[in-house]
């Protein structure tokens, strides 16, 4: 510890250039494999959510991206007949979440109203950290509608307490009756971006049945149809779908099946994970040699001073043991200014009261980001050791003699 | 007596320059004794002293220093021995100037975890009040004159009170009043502690002052 704390402070530091360089690049490695690494867990995170759906007879709608929709000439009453029609030919899953709007609670998040019917809830097995689960056949405007509230709900509104509000897609007053806690970090992955994921800490659970959806206004009408989801159902069966809202609503939609899901998550994700994989590659070889190039312009730099320190008693394993401590620190720093920079980035959603977005976790860190950190402590140990042996090999390359020193 | 140094190589070859020197060359050494190393440049007189001084192990032959052969010795013991039983007296120039003269001085302190031991700091002041440098104990090497450097060069290679002391060229680039003060220090060491003294020079007249001389010629 005395020797190493000797070669960081006297010798390293003294050319602090080239630490500063080689922290720089050090961080680069770091950020890039901490972004890769977290890109892909999340991916497929959210491909293994997905892939629930992606049973025979289930189709996905999506809003066909050519298609010109003109969102404002829709009126209630033709969104009425489709969910209508939905309702008598099919079996579907619904869900639209993020239906902002205040409510008083201990962190002054906003609070997001998701909407979801009894298929959805099935496909999406939360699970809770209290209470029960909710049921679907309370009588709209007569009962108590059972609600499950995210975790961070849990204290202002524990399981049993009443919540009354005006509903923001029914514009009701409606009185919700808490009947259990979503676990905490419970989300929901993008049917289509599989890395995005939607938060439910400050979420608040309504079932939908088809009493409700009457009831409901028009922008749960078009949310819902949005992610619809079909289930039990055929090719032909989707085609019917398809035209009969082209023909009421003017919205051309798409129902994807299982191998068509399969395909495009193929095409696009699998493909760009692995142009992303390759990228960082790439940079941590490019990164690598350059730290490598640092270290050994150091060591010619430094070689007079180390050549003086054999002499006097320094041997190969102290130096090597001198170097994988100096790396070690390095590391360290830059681990701990990375692990700074990801608590900070999940805090900032707290302090911007983004309430699909605030996590729970040990400094804010959720699972994925410890999992991303623990590949890159494991990145860092290659770069380490290639970069220390390669130097120490250079260094015996070099021998120890008293002419370096004349 | 019993030589503390036996040597005897076959060759000392260079791979990158094809080339070899001290072919069969044969070296035994006693405790106490002074001895010079002459020759022409390039025939070997610093690979010649780099294998005394257990900084190279790579040539043909054997190698026995205090009666233990040196190609059994491990890396690290080759280090602790360098540390503990031979001072290199090298050109004032042979210094960090990063560090303190006085870190200078201590550095085979570190090495040998004896930076708090009281003897070792009372030999400390001894030497350092012997070769006159207190002054200067705080000043980076650049800041000194080069006597001034090259005594503490002298200082550090004696610090742990060496049993061989090995010094390459250690008056070049010195004046005449430094050029002794340098030799003086080496041969008082030598009459009171007996510590074998050998030197690589050019320098004759410091040959002569030695008891022994080898001259190195280049091989046939």
């Amino acid at each position: 510890m005395r020797i190493l704390r000797f070669f960081i402070t006297r010798i390293f530091l003294k050319r602090w250039i080239l630490v500063l360089g080689m922290i720089i690049l050090l961080f680069l490695a770091n950020y890039v494999s901490f972004s890769t690494a977290r890109s892909i867990i999340s991916t497929f995170q959210g491909y293994q959510e997905l892939e629930t759906l992606n049973q025979e007879g289930t189709f996905v709608a999506n809003l066909d991206p050519n298609s010109e929709a003109d969102f404002d000439k829709i009126e209630i009453d033709e969104t009425q007949k489709v969910y209508e029609y939905l309702n008598n030919n099919y079996t579907y899953a619904l869900q639209a979440n993020g239906f902002v709007t205040s409510l008083e609670n201990k962190h002054n998040m906003d609070v997001a109203f998701n909407y979801i019917n009894e298929e959805a809830y099935k496909i999406n097995q939360f699970r809770l950290s209290h209470g029960n689960h909710i049921n679907f056949n309370y009588k709209f405007n007569k009962e108590k509608i059972p609600i499950l509230v995210g975790a961070g709900l849990a204290k202002t509104y524990p399981v049993g307490s009443n919540i009354e509000i005006t509903d923001p897609v029914t514009q009701q007053l409606v009185n919700l009756n808490v009947q259990g806690v979503l676990e905490e970090n419970a989300h929901r992955s993008n049917f289509y971006a599989p890395n995005s994921k939607t938060y439910f800490n400050f979420s608040i659970f309504i079932p939908v049945n088809e009493e409700f959806i009457n009831s409901a206004g028009l922008d749960l009408h078009v949310n819902g149809l949005m992610d619809i989801v079909l289930l039990d159902s055929t090719k032909d069966e989707t085609m019917n779908l398809k035209e009969y809202i082209q023909e009421n609503l003017g919205l051309a939609f798409n129902f994807f099946n299982q191998q068509e899901n399969f395909n495009y998550f193929e095409n696009y994700y699998v493909n760009s994970l692995k142009i992303i994989c390759t990228i960082t590659f790439i940079l941590l070889i490019i990164i690598v040699c350059l730290a490598t190039w640092n270290t050994l312009i150091s060591i010619r730099l430094m070689i007079k001073d180390f050549t003086i320190n054999l002499l006097v008693g320094l041997s190969y394993s102290k130096l090597r043991a001198i170097f994988y401590g100096y790396f070690g620190i390095l590391f360290s720093i830059i681990l701990a200014v990375l692990f700074g920079i990801t608590a900070f980035n999940r805090y900032s959603f707290w302090l911007r009261k983004g309430s699909t977005f605030a996590t729970y976790g040990i400094f804010g860190l959720i699972s994925l980001d410890w999992l991303a950190l623990l590949i890159v402590l494991f990145i860092d140990f290659i770069i380490g050791f290639t970069i220390v042996e390669l130097t120490i090999r250079k260094i015996k390359s070099i021998p120890i003699s008293v002419g370096v020193l004349q | 007596m019993n030589s503390i140094i036996k040597l005897e190589i076959l060759e000392k070859t260079f791979k990158k320059k094809d080339f070899s020197i001290l072919n069969d060359f044969k070296l035994e050494v006693e405790p106490g004794e002074r001895l010079s190393i002459i020759g022409e440049s390039g025939v070997g007189k610093t690979s010649l002293l780099n294998i005394i001084g257990l900084l190279d192990t790579q040539y043909q032959g054997c190698y026995k220093l205090f009666d233990s052969s040196v190609k059994d010795l491990s890396r690290n013991k080759l280090a602790k021995w360098r540390n503990q039983k031979i001072g290199f007296v090298l050109q004032e120039s042979a210094l960090i100037n990063s560090l303190t003269i006085e870190d200078n001085i201590k550095l085979p302190l570190m090495y040998a975890n004896r930076k708090k031991d009281i003897t070792i700091q009372d030999r400390f002041k001894r030497i350092v009040n012997k070769i006159g440098i207190e002054p200067i104990l705080k000043k980076k090497p650049l800041d000194c004159s080069g006597g001034q450097r090259a005594r503490a060069v002298f200082a550090r290679a004696v610090i742990m009170n060496p049993q061989i002391i090995l010094s390459d060229e250690p008056t070049a680039s010195l004046d005449l009043e430094n050029r002794e003060k340098i030799i003086n220090l080496l041969f008082d060491m030598n009459k009171e502690f007996n510590t074998t003294v050998i030197t690589v020079t050019h320098d004759l007249d410091l040959a002569n002052r030695h008891e022994r001389i080898i001259t190195l010629k280049r091989n046939e």
